[in-house]
C-alpha cells in the first residue's frame, strides 16, 4: 500500500468533511426533536397519528436506507410540484437531509420509547403535585432524566447515522465518500485501496469522537441516577 | 375550606369511591383510616387530580371544580391549592435537596431564585435537613427523603397538604421522626389530610378521623368518638382489632 499517496490525498478527502458534518448535525438535531415527539405520541396512543406512525415505523425499519434516499431524491420534486415548488429549489443537500431524517426518526423513536416507559410514574406525579403544567414537568423533570437514560442507545443511533451519510454519494453528493469516489475516477482506479482505507480511517476517527462526546455527556448528566 | 361533594371513581367495574362527601376546615388535621384497599389513597389522589374522579365536585379555598367538565386550566388552579407528600417520597431524582424544594416556588409560583431559596432553607431547616441541601435524593435515607418531601410541600404554602401514608415505608424510628415533624406542623395550624395506619397519630394529633371501607366513608368524628365511642358497628370492629392486634385471648 502506498502510504505516501494516502498522506497526499488525506487533505483532499478531508476538505469535504464540512459537508458530511453539516448533513450529520442537521439530520441529528431534526431527527432527535421529531423522534422524541413521535415516541410521546405513540406512547400516548394518540388516535390516527399512532396508526400512521406504526405503519411508517414498520416501513422504514424494514426497507434499506439507500432505497429511501432514491425515493426522496427522485420523489421529492414530484411530490412538491403541485405545491408550486420547482424541482430546482430542491438541491441534493436538501434531499439528503430529508431522506436521512425520514430514516433516522423511526430509529430514534424506537430507542427513546423504552426509556420513557421506564420512567417511574412517581416522577410525573410529583411534578404535577407541585402544580407544574405538563410541559413544565417534561422540561424540568422528565426530559432531563430521560437524556442520560437514552444516551447509550442514542450513541449507537448517531454512529449509524454517520455511516448512513456515506450512502449519499449515490445521488451525486460530494461528501467524504463522494470525494473518495471522485478520486478513484481521477486516478483511473489504480489506488482504490489507499483511497478507501483513508476514507475508512476518517470515518473511524469521527465515530470515535461522537462516541467519546456522548460518553462525556452521559457521565456528566447521569451523576444523579443510581 | 376543602369540600368534596358526591365524589365517585371506578376502574372498570371496580367502584373505588362511592359518593364521598367530606368537609375540612382550615387548620384541621384529618386522618383517613381504614383497611388497605378501601380507597383512601385514591380519594387523596382525586383531590389534587392525580386521579380524575368520574363524578362530583371538589372545592378548595373557593375554587370549585366539577369533575365531569373540568378544563386543564381548572385542574392546574385547583392543584396549586394543594401539595402532596407521597408514600415513596417521590423526590425529583435529577434535583438536589434545595432544588427539590425551590422548583415549585420558581417554576410554578414565579418567585425569584433568592426568595425561593430563602423559603426553601427555612423549610429544610424546619425538618432538620439543613446540612444536606446539596445532596441528591439517592444519597439520602428514606426518612431523610420523606422529610424533604414534607419541606417541599410546606414551602408551597398550600391551602391543604395531602399526605399519602407518609411513614409506611419507614422503620419505626424514622417513622417516629417524621410523625414528630408532622405534629409540629399541626401545631403551626397547617391543614392536613393524611391517610395513615399510625393510630397514635390519628388519636393524638388529628382533630378529625374519617373511617373508610369499601369506597365509603363509614363514620367520621373526633378521635375520641371514633376510638372510644364509635357509632357504627363496623368502626367498632375495626377499632377493637387495633386494640388487640394479636388476638391472644
Amino acid at each position: 500500500m502506498d502510504i505516501g499517496f494516502m498522506i497526499d490525498i488525506f487533505p483532499v478527502i478531508l476538505s469535504k468533511l464540512p459537508v458530511t458534518l453539516y448533513i450529520f448535525t442537521v439530520t441529528a438535531v431534526i431527527s432527535l426533536v421529531l423522534g422524541v415527539l413521535m415516541a410521546f405520541v405513540e406512547l400516548k396512543r394518540v388516535p390516527v397519528l399512532k396508526q400512521i406512525f406504526d405503519i411508517y415505523s414498520s416501513f422504514v425499519r424494514s426497507t434499506p436506507g439507500i432505497v429511501h434516499i432514491f425515493i426522496v431524491y427522485y420523489g421529492l420534486p414530484v411530490f412538491l410540484a403541485p405545491f408550486g415548488i420547482s424541482p430546482s429549489a430542491i438541491d441534493r443537500l436538501t434531499s439528503s437531509i430529508v431522506a436521512l431524517v425520514f430514516y433516522t426518526v423511526a430509529f430514534i423513536s424506537a430507542v427513546i420509547k423504552p426509556s420513557i416507559k421506564a420512567m417511574p410514574q412517581s416522577q410525573f406525579d410529583a411534578a404535577a403535585s407541585v402544580g407544574m403544567t405538563r410541559w413544565q414537568s417534561l422540561r424540568r423533570i422528565i426530559i432531563p432524566q430521560l437524556v442520560p437514560m437514552t444516551l447509550p442507545s442514542l450513541t449507537n443511533a448517531m454512529v449509524d447515522l454517520l455511516m448512513d451519510t456515506s450512502l449519499l454519494f449515490t445521488i451525486g453528493l460530494t461528501d467524504l465518500m463522494g470525494q473518495a469516489n471522485i478520486l478513484v475516477s481521477n486516478t483511473l482506479g489504480i489506488n482504490q485501496v489507499e483511497i478507501f482505507v483513508t476514507v475508512a480511517l476518517i470515518y473511524w476517527a469521527l465515530s470515535s469522537m461522537i462516541t467519546a462526546v456522548m460518553r462525556f455527556f452521559e457521565k456528566r448528566l447521569a451523576h444523579y441516577l443510581r | 375550606m376543602l369540600q368534596l361533594d358526591h365524589i365517585y371513581k371506578s376502574y372498570g367495574d371496580h367502584h373505588v369511591l362511592k359518593d364521598i362527601n367530606l368537609h375540612v376546615d382550615q387548620g384541621d388535621v384529618v386522618s383517613l383510616i381504614g383497611p388497605s384497599g378501601t380507597g383512601k389513597t385514591t380519594l387523596l389522589r382525586t383531590i389534587n387530580y392525580l386521579e380524575p374522579a368520574d363524578k362530583g365536585t371538589i372545592t378548595i379555598n373557593g375554587i370549585s371544580v366539577n369533575t365531569e367538565k373540568a378544563k386543564q386550566s381548572d385542574i392546574i388552579k385547583l392543584r396549586r391549592q394543594t401539595a402532596m407528600v407521597f408514600q415513596n417520597y417521590s423526590l425529583f431524582r435529577n434535583k438536589t435537596v434545595l432544588e427539590n424544594v425551590t422548583e415549585g416556588l420558581t417554576i410554578v409560583q414565579g418567585k425569584s431564585k433568592e426568595e425561593a431559596e430563602e423559603i426553601a432553607i427555612r423549610e429544610i431547616s424546619r425538618v432538620g435537613m439543613a446540612d444536606n441541601v446539596d445532596k441528591y435524593p439517592y444519597q439520602l435515607s428514606g426518612g431523610q427523603q420523606q422529610r424533604i418531601g414534607i419541606a417541599r410541600a410546606m414551602a408551597l404554602n398550600p391551602s391543604v397538604i395531602l399526605l399519602d401514608e407518609p411513614t409506611s415505608s419507614l422503620d419505626p424510628e424514622r417513622s417516629a421522626e417524621v410523625m414528630r415533624i408532622l405534629q409540629n406542623l399541626a401545631e403551626l395550624g397547617t391543614t392536613m389530610l393524611i391517610t395513615t395506619h399510625e393510630m397514635e397519630f390519628a388519636k393524638h394529633v388529628s382533630n378529625k378521623v374519617v373511617f373508610m371501607e369499601n369506597g365509603h366513608i363509614v363514620e367520621e368524628g373526633s378521635p375520641d368518638q371514633i376510638f372510644q365511642n364509635p357509632v357504627e358497628e363496623r368502626t367498632r370492629q375495626f377499632v377493637r382489632k387495633l386494640e388487640k392486634p394479636l388476638n391472644v385471648d
